[in-house]
């Protein structure tokens, strides 16, 4: 499925959901006004910027016929350039998928053979998860197609819980009525909805646990499921983050996606 | 022996026999009239898939940048001189139009379909079924139209509908990825529904602008009628756009022009089985006439009739009931067709016929030229049919026959 909020999956996944504490922003909801929807979404989105991550994860794929649980390894530098591979299982390892910018690559060691994916090929899913090539290939520039609001905020455990909705301008190229993110003040996402245009939600991204890897606090396993279907769904656990890494230019290139090369 | 004497005879002889020449009569205006209802079916179905082949976005003769038909794409495309138009007649020029059309994948809230997107100027399609459908909400209104419409079966298998947001994924020219989000101004109603699942329409201006070119990828030109003088038009517009291919109907719809060309050749087939059966029937009963005439034929024979007004009177006597049996017959088919009115509905077994290219509706027509070929053809066949007989009736020696 494809979908989502429209920034990249993986900066999502990799950093954009993730907060920090060393997140140079003062402390968010301590001012008298708070953040505004836009600082609470731009301020996540700035940690970010600039940045590499190398991140070990594994995703569960629940089927109502079958699970399946694969090891991934992924790189990101900024939220142009990233490079995922699969480690496991033995029959999918060695898959990777490189983006730079807006395109796309997927290699197949089985086949030797390398796709520039084509738009048609954009929405299809992913690795067979619930997310789609175009979940990854979002560019941060998707911010401007939405209104955000702030639309609840309560206290809970110390934090400020906001729920912030986001409606789709009237061009933007997002299918969805509305999403409606509910988000820490320290930029942990807890959860994100979203709804169709009659306004009935469809799926949601759910963090399950948040814990701090890298020495940031982020939501560390997250699931997506289609509200209709309870048995099937996607779930995300980061194993290890590292932040900042050094990253040789020549990881984000398509000899590279082929070669299997690791930094 | 004067043809007068001889007409004469031969209508006493058919009236002779009113049930036996009845019964053949019926014969031959069922026969005949079946013949111009199937015709005039057939006709329907062949210009129907004509038109409809024609208003698929085709037109009589097109222009396409070379390679489009092979490898659809932005790239394949053309500019076109804001002021220009066709070299054609007004009175043989039905319209013209110039469009976008690329594939994009379309995607609502659940569904993603492929899809062709097509950026047209909606003054200018009348001249395709999108200018004649039937729309639920609004049609667009003009070539910088920002919203879309797309057709009923698609709006089904997206599960959206009117004022729905779609978003569409296409290619830009630069060979990167354009995405937008695009209002539904109407959905339509085609008559087919490949035609409702494969083309989604918006303004050309709009479609230019995303994929950042003022180009198009086709000009479609339709002609009055039934697109004769369609080579002429080619060959103007292949003058005119030299580096261009210009293709006709035939060529971008073969499987169209093949039907049609199947169609006159389904009609001759059915024709010649028809007349066929009739002529066995028509021989017998010449000859059957002939026989229990013997006596009287060797006596004409006898007195001085000869050979020649013996075979006069016996073609006569076939062609005199043909005539009469295919004037009959087309009057009786043509009031059928009067009775079909607008056409038979289709729609039980529509799905399948959409299949085929054509409407659910099939609507007979009559051509004056098959009317005459098929009375003439008819006529024709009586005589041949009669020929046998006559050679029967000369062979009969006036003695032989007096003396029995």
């Amino acid at each position: 499925m494809r979908g989502i909020w429209r920034y990249s999956w993986l900066a999502w996944c990799l950093a954009v959901a993730a907060s920090t504490v060393q997140a140079a922003s003062p402390e968010p909801g301590l001012s008298a006004d708070g953040p505004t929807a836009q600082e609470l979404v731009a301020g996540a989105l700035d940690l970010t910027r600039g940045r590499s991550s190398y991140a070990e994860m594994e995703m569960v794929v629940q089927r109502p016929e079958w699970q399946r649980t694969s090891k991934l390894v992924a790189w990101t530098r900024g939220r142009k350039d990233a490079l995922i591979r699969f480690t496991a299982p033995a029959k999918d390892a060695g898959n990777a998928t490189l983006k730079q910018g807006e395109k796309m690559w997927t290699f197949t060691p089985k086949l030797n053979k390398t796709i520039r994916l084509p738009f048609s090929l954009m929405s299809q899913s992913w690795a067979g998860s619930d997310f789609s090539y175009n979940d990854l290939s979002r560019t941060d520039k998707l911010l401007e197609y939405y209104d955000l609001e702030i639309i609840h905020q309560v206290e809970d455990d110390g934090h400020i819980i906001y729920t912030v909705e986001a409606v789709p301008h009237d061009d933007a190229p997002v299918v969805w009525g509305k999403e409606q993110m509910v988000m820490r003040d320290d930029y942990v996402l807890i959860s994100q909805t979203y709804f169709d245009q009659s306004m009935q939600p469809i799926k949601r991204m759910e963090t399950l646990e948040i814990g701090e890897l890298g020495g940031r606090t982020f939501g560390t396993r997250m699931r997506m499921a289609e509200l209709d279907q309870t048995d099937s769904y996607t779930e995300l656990y980061y194993a290890t983050m590292d932040w900042d890494v050094e990253l040789n230019d020549r990881l984000f290139t398509v000899f590279s996606l082929q070669s299997g090369a690791t930094p | 022996m004067p043809l007068k004497l001889l007409t004469q005879l031969s209508c006493r002889n058919l009236f002779r026999h009113k049930r036996r020449n009845l019964m053949l009569l019926s014969a031959i205006v069922v026969a005949v009239a079946g013949v111009v209802v199937l015709n005039s079916l057939l006709r329907g179905f062949q210009y129907d898939m004509q038109e409809a082949a024609v208003s698929n976005l085709t037109g009589h003769a097109k222009v396409l940048a070379p390679g489009y038909l092979d490898d659809p794409s932005i790239e394949k495309s053309f500019q076109l001189a804001k002021d220009w138009r066709p070299d054609v007649a007004d009175d043989q020029l039905e319209g013209w139009a110039a469009r976008i059309r690329i594939p994009a994948v379309i995607m609502s809230e659940r569904e993603t379909r492929g899809v062709q997107f097509v950026g047209v100027d909606p003054q200018r399609e009348s001249i395709s079924f999108l200018g004649s459908v039937a729309h639920r909400g609004e049609a667009l209104q003009s070539a910088a139209d920002r919203r879309v419409v797309i057709g009923e079966s698609l709006a089904e298998q997206l599960d959206t509908d009117v004022g729905r947001r779609l978003v569409l994924i296409t290619q830009g020219a630069d060979g990167l990825n354009r995405e937008a989000g695009f209002r539904i101004a109407g959905v339509y109603d085609a008559d087919g529904e490949n035609l409702e699942k494969i083309f989604v329409f918006t303004g050309i201006e709009r479609l230019q602008a995303l994929v950042d070119a003022e180009v198009v990828t086709e000009v479609s030109v339709k002609l009055v009628g039934n697109g004769a003088g369609e080579s002429s038009i080619k060959d103007s517009l292949a003058a005119f756009f030299d580096d261009l291919d210009v293709l006709d109907w035939q060529e971008l719809e073969p499987q169209a022009a093949a039907m049609f060309l199947f169609a006159d050749a389904a009609m001759f087939i059915w024709f010649l089985i028809m007349m066929g059966a009739l002529i066995f029937g028509l021989v017998n009963t010449l000859i059957t006439a002939v026989m229990e005439r013997i006596k009287e034929l060797g006596m004409l024979r006898a007195v001085g009739m000869r050979p020649g007004a013996v075979v006069m009177q016996v073609v006569m006597e076939s062609t005199l009931i043909m005539a009469v049996g295919v004037v009959l017959g087309i009057l009786v088919g043509w009031l059928f067709i009067l009775w079909l009115g607008e056409g038979i509905d289709l729609s039980r077994w529509a799905e399948g016929v959409e299949m085929a290219g054509m409407r659910s509706l099939l609507v007979p027509r009559l051509f004056m030229n098959d009317l005459v070929l098929v009375a003439g053809l008819s006529l024709f066949f009586g005589f041949v049919a009669s020929l046998y007989p006559a050679w029967r009736a000369v062979k009969i020696k006036p003695l032989d026959a007096l003396r029995r």
